[in-house]
């Protein structure tokens, strides 16, 4: 089972510090990490190593949480915990910060860019998530601030094809916002999770979600419309959520990222046991029910907690993840019949 | 909602789950005293705390207190803490008071102030005019033994006639002070202590100096009314009607504080939502009250305060602020008398434009930015050099005051929207006066305002802001 994640390659990506999260940017040439050393870099393959193509030093005084690529490629924005987010504008191999924004009272843990690339979420300790909306001129305005969660917020993720946002907290919850009129409001509250929930992934439809927890497991979200056949009770004529499978007993620490492939339907998990793991879903398994597998399992991934794990959106199999010591891995996943 | 506090202060690092003994940074701070020597700490049984000093001899220790004043000064959470606001603005304490005067322990005057957003939304809940509701709120807490009932609309006039006065002086003095403008509104309590805690020097120099209507009214009861009554500030204990739970900060504040008569010009807010709370608590439908007569807290024969009739500001439910400005200054600077006011709607209807134009040419741009996220591209637009306002009536709540957190919530059969616009329509079915045509303002600067001197005057008609220096804890930090 072992062999079914191969390890193609690992670099030091931010030496003497921690690595904290990796993005691909849309067409999967270029990975984009940030850590601990304030510093973002952005990496490209040239054979079959990995070079850093751009160092982004300037723009953050604390450590850089996550980054994320805006939906066209050009932009890469990246959540600090000096309370800043940064856009950068990709020219050939450079990246300029063209704007910096502010507001959040303090450490921003994530940012997302929504797939029309007009808008992009970011969230905090400060309990807040926040919509941006992004004008032909490089110009940021705060949309919304919705105070719903109650603890530092961990992570927000955009639907892969609609307006609506996902974020996930200390508070052991899942949120789910749309906008409305001319704010945007918290649409379902997912519970379940018995302690903190560290992400969150949408799979390639939207219909459903993954998150995974420092209560050790992964819990994947159906989406049900009002009046479903199956009976799930909504509250007026928005969607609900609910649980349809609670993946335990396979990690044995906090589950720090999960990653849902939108090219092969498999996810990633990213584990403070120091592993990377694999979960295949039963195709014959009932979708209300379904039935998930582990498929590879590597046990010393990292040297230390694995913080983050991403698929390559172009290349199916292709896998990267990030870890406290410092290290990117590379990894090929080739599921054996 | 675990919290009242608007979502400004909540955002501001309000923590409701923090009790003294938790993060909070108060109770560190330890009275040293000279000549002390090492002492021990015990800890007893049942939980209490006793110093053990060297010479042997013990002493119980007092357990940490925080007050809504530690919260103001401290750059950590505001804990919306139920243990800290009943101490010290809450109905109960209205009770407590009013229960002393009863049993005699202490005689003092009580004094209720109503805001006009609070009588709308009691109309509201028990589908009564306006009018009906000033007259038996008045009865109820008559009933309970307080002494007068006023309107915090008096006092309202006051803010007014100094914002429009000091937008005029900032307009002089434009040229010299590149803080003159914009000029944000100040009424608002939530926006003051996000402005204080978080963008300190930077912003506050643009903020408007006058008081609000609350603590206008502090001004009236404790000074002017006080020596009306030959009372000491002290003898008379003031309870304010609010929408917003902020408004207990505003008054905590050590601005609001007369040191020498050991009182607060408003010794205790209650909302919308606790006079609520006191009528249920009391069994008592407003509905069902007997009016009375209204007090007046000047005598005048056309005052706006005569006994019988109640009045408002044009403007909306936050005050009317932008409009009496915009009106006043068009007219002063520009000899422009402006018959309608054109709104204009930006990116949301909480962000709202009028502009001033003469043969094409913008003389006055001012605007409402009202919740969070317009109160932030605000200031950040003020960051970046991009304001192009005169004015901004700033307000921490959507929708402004008349939606303050402290107002009574829709029931069931009823969304909040709804009920936000009966709300709105009950505030608006008042009549209007213009606070410079109102005769008793105009006898009171007159005679109080004038026999106190100028710079009394200004001390009770004007505050001032203080930046609060951030502390970095990396205690607190979580990945």
């Amino acid at each position: 089972m072992k062999d079914s994640l191969k390890l193609l390659t690992r670099f030091s990506a931010h030496p003497d510090s921690r690595c904290w999260f990796v993005a691909w940017n849309p067409n999967g040439t270029l990975l984009a990490s940030c850590g601990g050393d304030r510093a973002v870099r952005v990496w490209g393959r040239e054979g079959d190593s990995w070079v850093c193509k751009s160092v982004l030093s300037e723009g953050h005084q604390r450590t850089v949480r996550k980054v994320a690529w805006s939906p066209c490629g050009n932009y890469l924005a990246s959540a600090s915990f000096d309370a800043t987010t940064c856009i950068w504008k990709k020219q050939q191999d450079t990246f300029e910060c063209v704007t910096t924004l502010e507001g959040h009272e303090n450490e921003v843990k994530c940012v997302s860019w929504a797939p029309s690339g007009n808008l992009l979420a970011t969230c905090s300790r400060d309990k807040s998530v926040w919509v941006w909306e992004v004008d032909e001129e490089d110009e940021y305005e705060c949309v919304s601030v919705v105070n719903s969660h109650t603890q530092d917020v961990k992570h927000v993720i955009w639907h892969p094809n609609q307006e609506l946002l996902a974020s996930c907290s200390y508070d052991n919850t899942v949120k789910i916002y749309k906008e409305d009129d001319d704010d945007w409001i918290c649409l379902d509250t997912l519970e379940g999770h018995e302690s903190t929930v560290w992400s969150v992934d949408f799979d390639k439809s939207g219909q459903r979600l993954a998150s995974c927890s420092d209560d050790k497991t992964v819990k994947i979200w159906r989406e049900y419309l009002p009046g479903n056949e199956q009976g799930v009770v909504c509250k007026g004529s928005d969607p609900c959520w609910k649980s349809i499978c609670t993946l335990s007993g396979f990690h044995t620490r906090t589950i720090y990222d999960i990653s849902w492939c939108h090219l092969t339907n498999v996810i990633a998990t990213a584990c403070g046991d120091d592993a990377i793991r694999v979960f295949e879903e039963d195709a014959a398994s009932d979708p209300h029910q379904p039935i998930f597998r582990l498929m590879a399992h590597v046990p010393k991934a990292h040297s230390q907690d694995v913080n983050c794990a991403a698929w390559n959106p172009k290349e199916g199999g292709l896998l990267a993840s990030c870890s406290d010591d410092g290290e990117i891995g590379i990894w090929l996943y080739e599921p054996q019949n | 909602m675990a919290s009242h506090f608007s979502g400004v202060l909540q955002l501001t690092d309000l923590d409701d789950f923090i009790t003294p003994s938790q993060e909070c940074v108060k109770p560190v701070k330890i009275e040293k005293k000279p000549g002390r020597s090492v002492a021990k700490i015990r800890i007893e049984d049942d939980g209490t705390y006793i110093q053990v000093n060297s010479p042997g001899d013990v002493q119980k220790l007092e357990k940490a207190k925080i007050t809504l004043n530690d919260c103001l000064a401290c750059s950590g959470c505001i804990t919306s803490a139920e243990s800290v606001l009943i101490t010290q603005q809450s109905h109960e304490e209205l009770l407590r008071v009013l229960n002393e005067n009863k049993t005699g322990l202490h005689q003092k005057v009580i004094v209720v102030s109503v805001s006009p957003q609070s009588r709308a939304s009691l109309a509201a809940k028990f589908h009564l005019s306006v009018t009906d509701t000033a007259k038996k709120l008045s009865a109820f807490f008559k009933s309970l033994g307080v002494h007068h009932v006023f309107d915090t609309t008096f006092a309202r006039n006051f803010s007014l006639l100094e914002c429009q006065q000091e937008f005029v002086e900032r307009f002089q003095r434009q040229a010299e002070d590149s803080k003159a403008f914009p000029m944000l509104a100040s009424s608002c309590p939530g926006w003051i202590c996000y402005a204080e805690k978080t963008h300190g020097d930077f912003i506050l120099p643009y903020i408007s100096t006058t008081r609000s209507p609350q603590q206008v009214m502090g001004s009236l009861v404790k000074d002017y009314f006080a020596k009306q009554q030959n009372l000491r500030p002290e003898q008379i204990y003031h309870i304010t009607i609010m929408p917003c739970y902020d408004k207990k900060l505003e008054a905590s504040r050590p601005d609001f504080y007369l040191s020498e008569s050991q009182t607060r010009e408003v010794d205790c807010v209650i909302t919308s939502g606790e006079v609520l709370q006191l009528l249920e608590q009391e069994g008592v439908s407003l509905a069902e009250v007997d009016p009375v007569p209204l007090d007046a807290l000047y005598v005048s024969s056309c005052g706006s305060m005569d006994g019988d009739k109640i009045f408002s500001h044009a403007g909306g439910g936050s005050g009317g602020y932008l409009e009496h400005v915009y009106v006043y200054a068009a007219k002063e600077l520009f000899g422009v008398e402006v018959k309608d006011i054109v709104y204009k709607v930006l990116k949301n209807k909480d962000f709202q434009e009028v502009t001033l134009e003469k043969e094409g040419e913008t003389l006055l741009r001012f605007a409402i930015a009202y919740g969070f996220r317009n109160i932030q591209n605000l200031v950040q637009k003020l960051k970046r050099g991009k304001s192009p306002y005169h004015f901004v009536e700033v307000m921490a709540c959507p929708s402004g005051c008349l939606n303050g957190g402290g107002q009574i919530r829709a029931n069931t059969g009823e969304t909040s929207k709804e009920l936000l616009q009966r709300v709105e329509e009950l505030y608006n079915s008042v009549q209007t006066e213009i606070p410079k045509k109102n005769t008793a303002v105009a006898e009171l600067y007159r005679t109080w305002l004038e026999s106190i001197g100028p710079q009394e005057a200004r001390r009770l008609l004007y505050t001032q802001y203080h930046a609060v220096e951030k502390s970095t804890s990396n205690l607190a930090i979580k990945w």
